[in-house]
């Protein structure tokens, strides 16, 4: 029994939904069941995805349960070390094996139904000798649970993907990986996440909250006025130096924006004590990183993942949003931490981010309604076939910049987004990862070398 | 007695009922801050019902074995709540912002509260009490949030006032089936 | 009657191994803190391999559900529902070969 990796397609009909030249993109993309369906298959079964933070799983056996698009599946950590990640599925009759979030030290994995049982190599070791050892036909060593087709980390994040074709995850982010290094190497030791994770349901298009976190700090000063007033007692502030500063930038669709006010995100969880240590990061992380990225450890500043990966420096609050259907997700957060940071310091992180970024939280709270209602009204037949507006910023793009990939001026822009609905429509329209690593979303510097 | 005030320590098997007096003033507290809750009085119910060294908690629960020695939940790890004073006040001046959206307009709240047990403990004036609660969000037209779950509260009477000193909230849910909690438990 | 099974050097400490005998069912054989033991490469559970599990804190490990049988006294740990103990032959070391009386297999 061999793995079955289903193969992409193309429609080109579902990519001309998002419209370069107006800066448009149409609703439907939020609610129709066709495309919804044409996202799993072009997207959550090619794109790399998020599976978890190498800290969540140190030793042989321990393991979590996440999905990539909708798929249940298993990542454990093997005895040499590395990491495995399984479809969480029998193949016997199919049964979910592990019905558990993690745990730690397992031994395998066994079916509940008929018992068949899977070493943490996801191969079959065994089901019950009086029964299958005794039918000659049956082959023990040919099956096991579906792994991914390729696996791989960058700086502790677990990444996977289901598309052998795929090129390596540094490919997937080409240049990207100077704007990720921000967050997940300003810090000699590196980064963990703190236990646990908080999940939640929004019934919202998963690209609501991923546009959201590729760019759109528009949001924060209407959405957010009542959580910065709680938090900072006044409105929020891009600081000084913004018309200088600021910027979008965006690579295979991943995107970042960025004040580089040093602390504007950190000073939002509402802790003196940790704009300090942001402030002595920063001064530190010039060596490693350089002034610019230095100075956006804790500003104001989000970033996606593409495709539904996203964080906030300052805030360190890591999120996936799991398509669960058109309308519907699940949301998992979790905290990053540089691990040589002092723990009151990992523990102001945890409650700063339980008091901003989880649903009880002053900032997130006020989130889930606006994706659900910008979803939910495209139910509406006549409504759906308005197109909305992306067209914030045309004409910023700074080509000038020393910095990788499309950069715009400003983060005010909806550069980012228009960015990454095109990444989007390239994924719909093109079955080769030659066409999807050479479209209009690669880094120019890229696009010039194969135009000459 | 440190030890009921330890918030990540469970209450375990307590049997020290108090007696019908206390234990109707105990119930008469929790259904005030019930309606205080259901009213949205915020300010009102952190002012006069929770003391200064609260601690409130609402870890999150994970889906574990039985045999898996850490539990379904941690101190110390990822929660809703982990809250002392200055957490809860700041939750408390978001909702006095009239652009907190997910309040305005605004959510129509019930608070259940049942099986109540109230206990003695080693210090007089301070109880155990275990209660339930159903808390049922409606918002707009239709968008309804139903959260289960059960509480061990740690209640101190000073200057003749009960306040809330410690709170553990224990809900039904794994993944939290609502966009947002946008209410106290 | 005691059968030869094989080099007692072959067997290396904290590993089970697996040897079939002419005529008698496969056995496996496993050193633990220099002692030898001897018993049926069969699962009292449910006839899966034991060879194929480990050896973990001094009790035997199947595999496939995760039966603990202690070396020695055989008593099942972590029983699977109806999983009976584990019986072992008698076994020596007679010149640097493995020997066991097989024919009183339980
Ligand atoms: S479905 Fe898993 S053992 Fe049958
Ligand atoms: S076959 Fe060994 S435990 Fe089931
Ligand atoms: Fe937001």
């Amino acid at each position: 029994m061999r793995p079955v990796y289903p193969r992409a397609s193309s429609y080109p009909d579902f990519a001309r939904l998002v419209d370069r030249d107006k800066a448009q993109v149409d609703r439907r993309v939020f609610v129709d069941k066709a495309i919804y369906q044409a996202e799993l298959q072009q997207i959550f079964a090619r794109a790399w995805l998020f599976l978890a933070h190498e800290s969540q799983i140190p030793n042989p056996g321990d393991f979590l349960r996440t999905s990539m698009g909708e798929d249940d599946v298993i990542v454990v950590r093997q005895r040499d070390k590395t990491v495995k990640a399984f479809l969480n599925s029998c193949p016997h009759r199919g049964n979910r094996v592990c019905m558990v979030d993690a745990g730690t030290r397992a031994r395998g994995f066994i079916c509940n139904y008929h018992g068949w049982s899977f070493g943490i190599d996801g191969a079959l070791r065994g089901t019950d000798g009086k029964v299958y050892e005794t039918d000659e036909t049956f082959e023990k060593a040919q099956i096991g649970l579906t792994p991914v087709a390729q696996i791989d980390s960058y700086k502790g994040l677990i990444f996977a993907t289901f598309d052998p074709q795929a090129p390596s995850l540094e490919d997937f982010f080409g240049p990207f990986t100077w704007y990720l290094d921000i967050m997940l190497d300003n810090d000699e030791g590196g980064t963990e996440f703190v236990g646990g994770a908080i999940r939640s349901i929004i019934d919202c298009n998963w690209k609501f909250p991923a546009e959201n976190f590729v760019g759109d700090i528009l949001h924060a000063f209407w959405t957010h006025q009542s959580g910065a007033q709680a938090i900072l007692g006044g409105a929020v502030d891009l600081g000084k130096r913004y018309d200088e500063l600021a910027f979008q930038a965006s690579v295979y669709g991943h995107g970042i924006e960025s004040n580089l006010d040093k602390v504007g995100n950190t000073r939002t969880l509402g802790y003196p004590e940790l704009v300090d240590y942001v402030f002595d990061l920063s001064e530190k992380a010039r060596d490693r990183l350089g002034d610019i990225r230095a100075r956006a450890i804790g500003a104001i500043s989000s970033c996606t993942v593409f495709p539904n990966f996203s964080f906030l420096p300052g805030q360190n609050t890591f999120r996936v949003w799991h398509p669960r259907g058109p309308g519907k997700i699940e949301l998992v957060a979790w905290t990053l931490v540089n691990k040589n940071a002092p723990e009151h310091i990992k523990e102001l992180y945890r409650k700063g981010t339980m008091m901003t970024f989880s649903p009880g939280g002053v900032f997130e709270m006020d989130d889930g309604e606006n994706w659900e209602y910008a979803t939910r009204v495209n139910e509406g037949f006549v409504t759906r076939h308005q197109p909305l507006h992306y067209a914030l910023g045309l004409g910023t793009e700074d080509a000038a910049s020393e910095m990788p990939g499309h950069v715009h001026r400003g983060s005010l822009n909806d550069a980012n987004q228009r960015l990454f609905y095109t990444r989007w429509a390239e994924f719909m329209k093109y079955d080769n990862w030659t066409d999807l690593q050479n479209g209009e979303t690669a880094p120019p510097v890229r696009r010039a070398q194969a135009a000459e | 007695m440190p030890d009921l005030l330890n918030i990540a320590r469970p209450f375990g098997d307590l049997d020290r009922p108090v007696d019908v007096e206390t234990e109707r003033e105990v119930t008469r507290w929790l259904h005030l801050e019930a309606r205080l809750l259901d009213a949205e009085r915020y300010q009102e119910w952190i002012d006069t019902m929770i003391a200064p060294d609260i601690r409130y908690w609402m870890p999150d629960m994970d889906t574990r074995r039985r045999d898996d020695p850490r539990g379904t939940f941690r101190h110390g790890e990822s929660a809703y709540f982990d809250d002392s004073w200055h957490e809860l006040s700041v939750r408390v001046r978001r909702y006095n912002e009239p652009s907190a959206w997910a309040d305005n307009p605004a959510t129509r709240h019930a608070h259940l509260i049942s099986n109540i047990e109230v206990h003695a403990t080693d210090d007089d004036g301070v109880y155990a009490v275990f209660s339930a609660f159903t808390n049922v969000r409606n918002r707009n037209e239709a968008d309804q949030d139903i959260v289960h779950g059960r509480r061990e509260d740690v209640l101190r009477r000073s200057d003749g006032r009960l306040k809330l000193v410690r709170r553990r909230i224990f809900i039904v849910q794994n993944i939290l089936l609502s966009k947002n909690l946008n209410t106290f438990f | 009657m005691m059968i030869e099974l094989c080099d007692s050097g072959a067997i290396r400490d904290g590993e089970i191994t697996r040897v079939t005998a002419p005529g008698f069912p496969a056995v496996a054989i496993a050193r633990h803190n220099g002692a030898l033991y001897v018993f049926p490469d069969r699962c009292p559970h449910a006839d899966e391999s034991l060879a194929e599990g480990w050896i973990e804190d001094g009790r035997v490990v199947c595999g496939v559900h995760f039966a603990e049988f202690e070396l020695g006294s055989g008593e099942v740990h972590n029983r699977p529902v109806g999983c009976p103990n584990l019986s072992f032959f008698r076994c020596e070391d007679r010149d640097g070969k493995v020997f066991a009386t097989l024919a009183v297999e339980a």
